[in-house]
């Protein structure tokens, strides 16, 4: 018999009660002032009872519950031992946590450890699983869209445009979109591809190019990105990931921001070092299949070393360039074909660097 | 603090001890379960993670001795979580396609964010009407349940009175209508047959967060964990508690040292435990609140009386976590 205190569920005052562990119920014999009365609770009514400590608290019946309140020592050991197998005694959570320090640690180490598996290779293989899947014209039609939206800001260069579009269109291109290429008024050295076969250039870039052989390297590279869908994987990839965090936390209303976030910041999207090196193999091949110099690859890689600072050489996730050089050359040597001058390209050519 | 204030309990019952004895090691085996799970369902076990997580905290929250016990259980909870999923699903298919929309067709994208807009306003008041009755009724102490009287109603007509007053003066207002709601929210809340009320008021908190504001740049961010005291005290020292006739206050001694010993302690544990130790800084927080709290006046714990009735919507619980609405 233990001592504790009975709540009847009407109001909150507890009254002295002896509590008693029969085989098949639990009685509980309440005193308060001149009244007194004795309960029977039958075991399949009385709620689950987690997270006791000190205090051992038992729910009965339908609303509003009875409860009793046990603080003397023994109750919660006496209770398992009457009654072990019942249902209201049965918790998951408390199995794990009597696994003790060494269930903790490698419950912990395991769950970060599959979070990182799932984050590293996980999301992107999903991901990019996922973006392959595209139907082309739903790429093109998302593509067309953050295209208007990023030139919204920009001054594009319509001469300059008109001169570039000419210049691919003399070059021999193999690609399951149309390519769409705009010259924009901006002096950082870059250019980008976006989803479904829109390529933005910089004027920055092409007042640095001396060679078009540097020109057809990187619409070649730039159409690799679009032609292996880079940009639509990369979009893909970090919707994922938040998607995978507000499972987690509960939060859905960032969702549509990182969307449009990421139309905004297309033009610094970061790819991987293969999808680099991917790319800069498509620039190579289209040279190759032009009959153009493929030394053009190698210039154009080094338009982009010198504006990079030096400084910044150590700490960039970009693939370093001379890295890069040293991956063309080593194609380059495979290569076996005679460049041809093209006087189609060499006019087009002219015309643009003229404007 | 603790001690003192058992031993007055013995000599009179009118000051009730709150604690929070829960503990971030038992706490964080209740969590890796449930983020096991969910990985494991896809997100659809959250409803009964929320439920296990609200029940431990609950059940190590202390008044005289006695903790509270949540009700709610995952399966009451799930339904509300796909309703809410779904309602949030159709607004952000609209925004998102308006988004798509928007440089070919300006009106569409237009028409999308005003439905989109519209869509949020209203389910706000009914995700706090929803919340507030659920979470009350689903909260009980010694068998007392908890309850909210409030009507639907008077909510949409506070919250949209207030909502048009914060536009036209620029936000300047949404101090009044952060403190119009608590005042509404607490006067009606019941605890068996005590009533809440709230009665801070707007200026108070406009004046409090003008001072905060300027301090903390003046002071270079410090000044922030004093402002963030100031702001716990302005929400939890001007809830009065009515029994009988009489009237206790809820009174916080939380001050900016240990709140700031608290926030960097937090802040170290996220770091150095990559995000691990999450279940400590959960109740650290709690036992600083709490163990900080007192209840000022004659509330006699001993003489409260059920009066609600059984009530199990849950389905604005989860839309309020949504929406990230956190009113206690």
């Amino acid at each position: 018999m233990f001592e504790g205190k009975y709540y009847n569920g009407r109001t909150s005052k507890g009254m002295p009660a002896f509590i008693t562990l029969e085989p098949t119920y639990i009685r509980v014999a309440w005193q308060a002032g001149g009244e007194s009365g004795t309960e029977i609770w039958h075991l399949s009514e009385i709620h689950k009872s987690e997270f006791n400590d000190a205090n051992t608290i038992l729910e009965y019946g339908p609303f509003p519950r009875q409860s009793i309140s046990v603080f003397e020592q023994g109750f919660k050991e006496a209770l398992e031992q009457q009654y072990g197998d019942a249902e209201f005694l049965k918790s998951s959570y408390s199995s794990f946590a009597k696994t003790g320090i060494t269930g903790l640690v490698a419950g912990g180490l395991s769950l970060l450890a599959l979070a990182i598996v799932l984050f590293v290779w996980g999301v992107p293989a999903l991901a990019e699983k996922a973006a392959a899947h595209f139907p082309e014209e739903y790429e093109r039609a998302l593509g067309e869209q953050l295209h208007a939206q990023m030139m919204l800001d920009q001054t594009i260069d319509s001469a300059k445009t008109e001169a570039i579009q000419d210049y691919l269109a003399a070059l021999e291109v193999k690609s399951d979109f149309p390519i769409t290429v705009t010259v924009v008024k901006n002096d950082m050295v870059n250019a980008f591809a976006v989803p479904g076969g829109f390529i933005v250039v910089h004027d920055g870039i092409l007042d640095e190019m001396e060679r078009h052989e540097e020109l057809a390297g990187l619409l070649g590279h730039e159409i690799g990105h679009v032609q292996m869908r880079h940009s639509t994987k990369a979009i893909t990839r970090s919707l994922s990931y938040y998607m995978l965090l507000s499972i987690l936390f509960g939060d859905v209303s960032g969702i549509a921001a990182v969307i449009v976030d990421n139309a905004s910041t297309l033009h610094s999207l970061e790819y991987s070092r293969t999808a680099e090196s991917d790319s800069d193999k498509a620039g190579l091949e289209l040279l190759v299949q032009n009959k153009l110099n493929p030394k053009g690859m190698v210039w154009l890689m080094e338009r982009l070393n010198s504006d990079e600072p030096e400084f910044l050489k150590f700490i960039s996730t970009h693939p370093n360039t001379s890295d890069r050089i040293k991956n063309i050359e080593s194609h380059i040597r495979k290569t076996n074909y005679k460049p041809e001058p093209n006087p189609e390209l060499e006019a087009a050519w002219a015309k643009l660097k003229d404007r | 603090m603790q001690d003192t204030s058992t031993t007055e309990q013995e000599t009179t019952i009118t000051q009730p001890t709150l604690a929070f004895k829960g503990q971030g090691s038992e706490l964080f085996s209740i969590q890796i379960v449930n983020i096991a799970l969910m990985l494991v369902t896809l997100g659809l076990y959250y409803p009964w993670a929320k439920a296990k997580n609200l029940q431990y905290i609950y059940r190590k929250t202390e008044m005289a001795d006695s903790p509270f016990t949540f009700h709610g259980t995952g399966k009451e909870m799930f339904i509300g979580f796909i309703k809410g999923i779904g309602i949030f699903g159709v607004l952000y298919s609209v925004l998102i396609y308006g988004m798509l929309q928007a440089q070919t067709d300006p009106g569409t994208y237009f028409i999308c964010l005003l439905i989109f807009l519209a869509g949020l306003s209203v389910l706000v008041p009914i995700a706090i009407h929803g919340m507030m009755r659920y979470r009350t009724s689903r909260t009980s102490w010694r068998g007392i349940h908890m309850g909210y009287r409030g009507t639907l109603g008077s909510m949409f007509k506070l919250f949209y009175l207030n909502l048009f007053l914060t536009i036209i003066t620029f936000g300047i207002y949404s101090a009044w209508f952060t403190t119009n709601v608590r005042k509404e929210v607490f006067k009606n809340m019941r605890f068996g047959n005590a009533q809440f009320s709230y009665i801070g008021e707007g200026s108070e908190l406009f004046v409090l967060n003008i001072k905060g504001y300027l301090l903390t740049i003046f002071t270079l961010g410090i000044y922030s964990f004093w402002w963030a005291k100031d702001l716990i005290h302005f929400y939890i020292n001007n809830i009065l508690i009515e029994q009988d006739g009489k009237y206790s206050r809820l009174d916080s001694s939380l001050t900016g040292g240990q709140y700031f010993k608290l926030a960097v302690g937090n802040l170290l544990i996220m770091i150095f435990t990559l995000g691990l130790g999450y279940a400590w800084v959960v109740t650290r927080t709690m036992a600083a609140i709490v163990n900080n709290c007192e209840i000022i006046g004659e509330f006699n714990p001993d003489a409260l009386a059920q009066t609600e009735e059984d009530y199990k919507n849950a389905t604005f619980e989860d839309m309020a976590d949504m929406m990230d609405i956190g009113l206690v």
